[in-house]
């Protein structure tokens, strides 16, 4: 008798241990899996927005040298600034529009309120761009306070 | 079974972590940044980044900071100093708690708190693609109970059910899986944006409870930056008579530049901060900014807020009982524990290396994620697995070892490629299984050899030998080697090729390290040999193949050159320039043997549309490795 209780025991041991390998399996295979979706999403969305970083970091020359050319009248600086601009637009980056629009926190980052007509982009103090529809940088701007002095 | 997030509701900033894989993994927010700033605007319901942007403009509407109002009274002097720094109104709430009022509506410390931990919901289930409905909280450890229950309050009202609320210091330890190492004391030292914190933690009962905390709330890497602008200012009024404090767009890029120049200097000894047309000078010509700042004039600037950060922490330790040279284990969490001084400071004092490989500003969320990932079961039972410590591959024509399994490959796994021949009618392929990094087969250890016999006689290059190789779960390599042709397979299995101890795997790592630079040269000296030696061969064949079609001159300057390579390769002392030089030299005489070849075709019949025998001179290159027909192989080649 116990013989048999002790081999029907056995049994369902082996069984439940059976049921849990094979659900930790499929749990392995199941996170491998999503991994892989999540691996080839990522690899499309690299192509996509490998350059943000470095184009983020030419923004910052181009601010520079777009103060230059506002300073110095040389027709060679803004051809080849032109060019410059040319470049970026085929790597899919936009500038932002603001001017005369109201103030939005989406497209917009507010650095100062200035005397103007109330929530309205009164200055772009450093523009904004978009790369391939994603906000890459906001545009820095002065916003209109109707009681500012 | 949902996952269970961990949020590190923070002062600056907050940031959302959860399992994956057994693996704590930082969830990015929907901006694609890992970090919220705890920013909101409840009227426009704006949160993080977007509420950031738009704080100028609506200075009383825009709640930051709160967490330093959470669960604390209107009289409270935290309160009081909070309420001089910000441009939003506080006030006294139900039972005097602090409260912020905006537009004549009030809102809890708690129902702002809560909108930062909806964001950190939702953006967690777009990133995971699923329903989240619990977390794991932290808070600072000197948090008291009305503190921490404002804080699960403001879970609740997110949404989220607080499955626990853990101390920060606490987390930080479980990042580090310190618990595993039963660390006996720890110092967490934690200096973010705006406060310092510094906590002892000892392990008691298998959990880590807090012994004493100390700090500073208003000293912080923005009072550090604070440093760098004055001097920038200072030096240009010095260098050019302008104060530039005056004018506000001039002090935004300096801030900015500030801020980046400090962040530089944790990796360089020197960084240069170019401001060009920063404002007018008094005739109205334009001023530029140019200066350098060394790292070790930065440490000066900043030096005595570092040192007002160790006066917590001897109280502290004072508090606990404790000498600094008996803690086990220091952390550094926050982002200014990056800067090089700091850390110095930091093992001064308590005499070790502190911890911080992971990211000072995710480490907090990190261990909440860890706490989330026990609490959600994820954690027990896993499956440990094994990883093979050192590459795993067979030896090549020229003596080269050719991997097969990259080292820290996750076992069990298994491996195939399909190697040949090196020399016609060659009757049996020897396979030399070697363990280690060196790209030459000498320099790497034998596993074992074994030997496949019974290839059928063919040119080299032309049997297919599959090599596989299959380790289990327990660390056992099995290396089979099949003669794809016959059928007629042969196998060795080698024991505890994982079996390494920690130091030799070290070791041989470091040797392959030291030794990368002539290994390379020895290998592409080995390559260019195997390529001169194919090319000899593919020429010989070539000119048995042309017959007369070509030009005996051509001919007889192709059989020149292939005995000058000869010669070359019988040589010991070579260099890869020469060789390759003299398989060039030979490439190209071929290319006229086999272009007559192609045009005598041509006359025969005529190309097929489309295509002219020009088109298809230009398939035919002679380079190393083409192939007249793709059923060759080359041994240490791989072959669809």
């Amino acid at each position: 008798m116990i013989k048999i209780m002790t081999k029907k025991i056995k049994e369902k041991e082996f069984k439940l241990k059976v049921e849990d390998l094979t659900n930790k399996w499929k749990r392995a295979l199941a996170d491998y899996a999503n991994l892989e979706k999540r691996v080839g999403q990522e690899k499309s969305d690299f192509v996509k927005y490998a350059n943000a970083c470095l184009i983020d970091k030419l923004l910052g020359v181009l601010d520079d040298l777009e103060r230059a050319e506002a300073h110095l009248k040389s027709e060679g600086l803004s051809l080849a600034l032109s060019q410059f601009r040319s470049v970026l637009k085929t790597e899919g980056v936009e500038e932002i529009k603001v001017e005369g629009e109201n103030f939005d926190p989406e497209k917009m980052d507010c650095s100062e309120m200035v005397k103007g007509a109330k929530n309205k982009v009164i200055k772009v103090v450093q523009k904004g761009y978009f790369l391939n529809q994603k906000i890459l940088r906001p545009a820095k701007v002065k916003v209109g306070s109707p009681s500012k002095v | 079974m949902t996952k269970i997030i961990g949020i590190d509701l923070g002062t600056t900033n907050s940031c959302v972590a959860v399992m994956e894989g057994g693996k704590p993994k930082v969830i990015p927010t929907s901006e694609g940044e890992n970090l919220i700033p705890s920013v909101v605007e409840p009227v426009k319901n704006l949160v993080g980044r977007v509420a950031k942007r738009q704080m100028v403009l609506n200075p009383e509407n825009t709640i930051y900071s709160i967490k330093r109002l959470m669960g604390r009274k209107i009289t409270d002097e935290q309160v009081e100093k909070t309420q001089k720094m910000v441009g939003y109104k506080i006030k006294a709430g139900k039972n005097d708690m602090a409260v912020v009022e905006i537009e004549g509506k009030e809102y809890t410390p708690q129902e702002i708190s809560a909108k930062i931990l909806q964001k950190a919901k939702k953006d967690a289930e777009a990133y995971l693609g699923e329903k989240i409905t619990e977390a794991v909280i932290t808070v600072p450890a000197y948090f008291n109970d009305a503190q921490r229950q404002a804080t699960k309050q403001a879970g609740e009202i997110s949404g989220l059910e607080v499955k626990r609320i853990i101390n920060e210091p606490t987390a930080s330890s479980l990042a580090y899986g310190l618990e595993k190492k039963k660390a006996e004391t720890i110092a967490v030292y934690d200096l973010g944006g705006g406060t310092f914190d510094i906590s002892i933690l000892e392990l008691g009962d298998g959990v880590y409870e807090v012994k004493a905390t100390n700090g500073d709330t208003f000293l912080g890497g923005d009072d550090f930056d604070q440093r760098v602008i004055e001097w920038i200012v200072a030096e240009f009024k010095k260098e050019n008579g302008i104060d530039l404090t005056t004018d506000k767009q001039a002090m935004q890029r300096i801030r900015d530049a500030a801020e980046k120049a400090k962040v530089e200097l944790s990796s360089s000894k020197e960084t240069e901060i170019n401001q060009p047309f920063i404002t007018q000078g008094k005739s109205g010509q334009p001023l530029h900014l140019t200066m350098k700042l060394s790292r070790a004039k930065l440490e000066e600037l900043v030096d005595d807020l570092i040192d007002k950060t160790m006066k917590p922490v001897e109280a502290c330790l004072k508090d606990a009982k404790l000498d600094p040279k008996k803690i086990d284990q220091v952390i550094l969490v926050g982002g200014q524990t990056r800067m090089p001084k700091v850390e110095e400071k930091v093992k001064q004092y308590f005499g070790k290396e502190p911890n911080k490989s992971v990211n000072p500003d995710e480490v907090v969320a990190v261990g909440a994620a860890v706490q989330a990932g026990v609490l959600a079961g994820d954690v027990k039972d896993i499956l440990l697995l094994d990883v093979t410590p050192l590459t795993l591959g067979v030896e090549t024509l020229g003596s080269v070892s050719t991997a097969l399994i990259e080292r820290n490959a996750t076992i069990p796994t298994s491996k195939s490629q399909v190697f040949s021949t090196a020399a016609d009618n060659q009757p049996q392929v020897e396979i030399n299984v070697l363990q280690g990094e060196r790209p030459m087969a000498a320099d790497n250890k034998s596993l074992g050899r074994f030997i496949l016999d019974g290839i059928p006689p063919a040119q080299r290059g032309v049997p297919q030998i599959e090599v596989s190789f299959d380790i289990d779960a327990n660390g056992i390599l099995n290396v089979t080697a099949k003669d794809k042709g016959t059928g007629k397979e042969q196998s060795i299995t080698i024991k505890g090729s994982t079996g390494l101890s920690d130091e030799e795997v070290d070791k041989m790592t470091k040797e392959a390290e030291k030794h990368a630079e002539e290994d390379k040269l020895k290998k592409e000296l080995v390559e260019a040999r195997n390529q001169a030696d194919t090319l000899v061969f593919t020429a010989e064949k070539t000119l048995k193949d042309a017959g007369d079609k070509a030009d005996k001159k051509d001919k007889d300057e192709v059989e020149e050159e292939i005995k000058r390579v000869k010669e070359l390769l019988k040589q010991e002392d070579l260099t890869k320039e020469k060789i390759e030089e003299a398989t060039k030299s030979l490439s190209e005489k071929l290319q006229k043997v086999g272009a007559a070849m192609y045009q005598e075709k041509g006359k025969e019949s005529p190309p097929a549309s489309g295509e002219n025998s020009k088109d298809k001179e230009k398939k035919k290159t002679g380079k190393k490795g083409d192939k007249e027909d793709k059923g060759k192989a080359e041994e240490g080649e791989v072959v669809e």
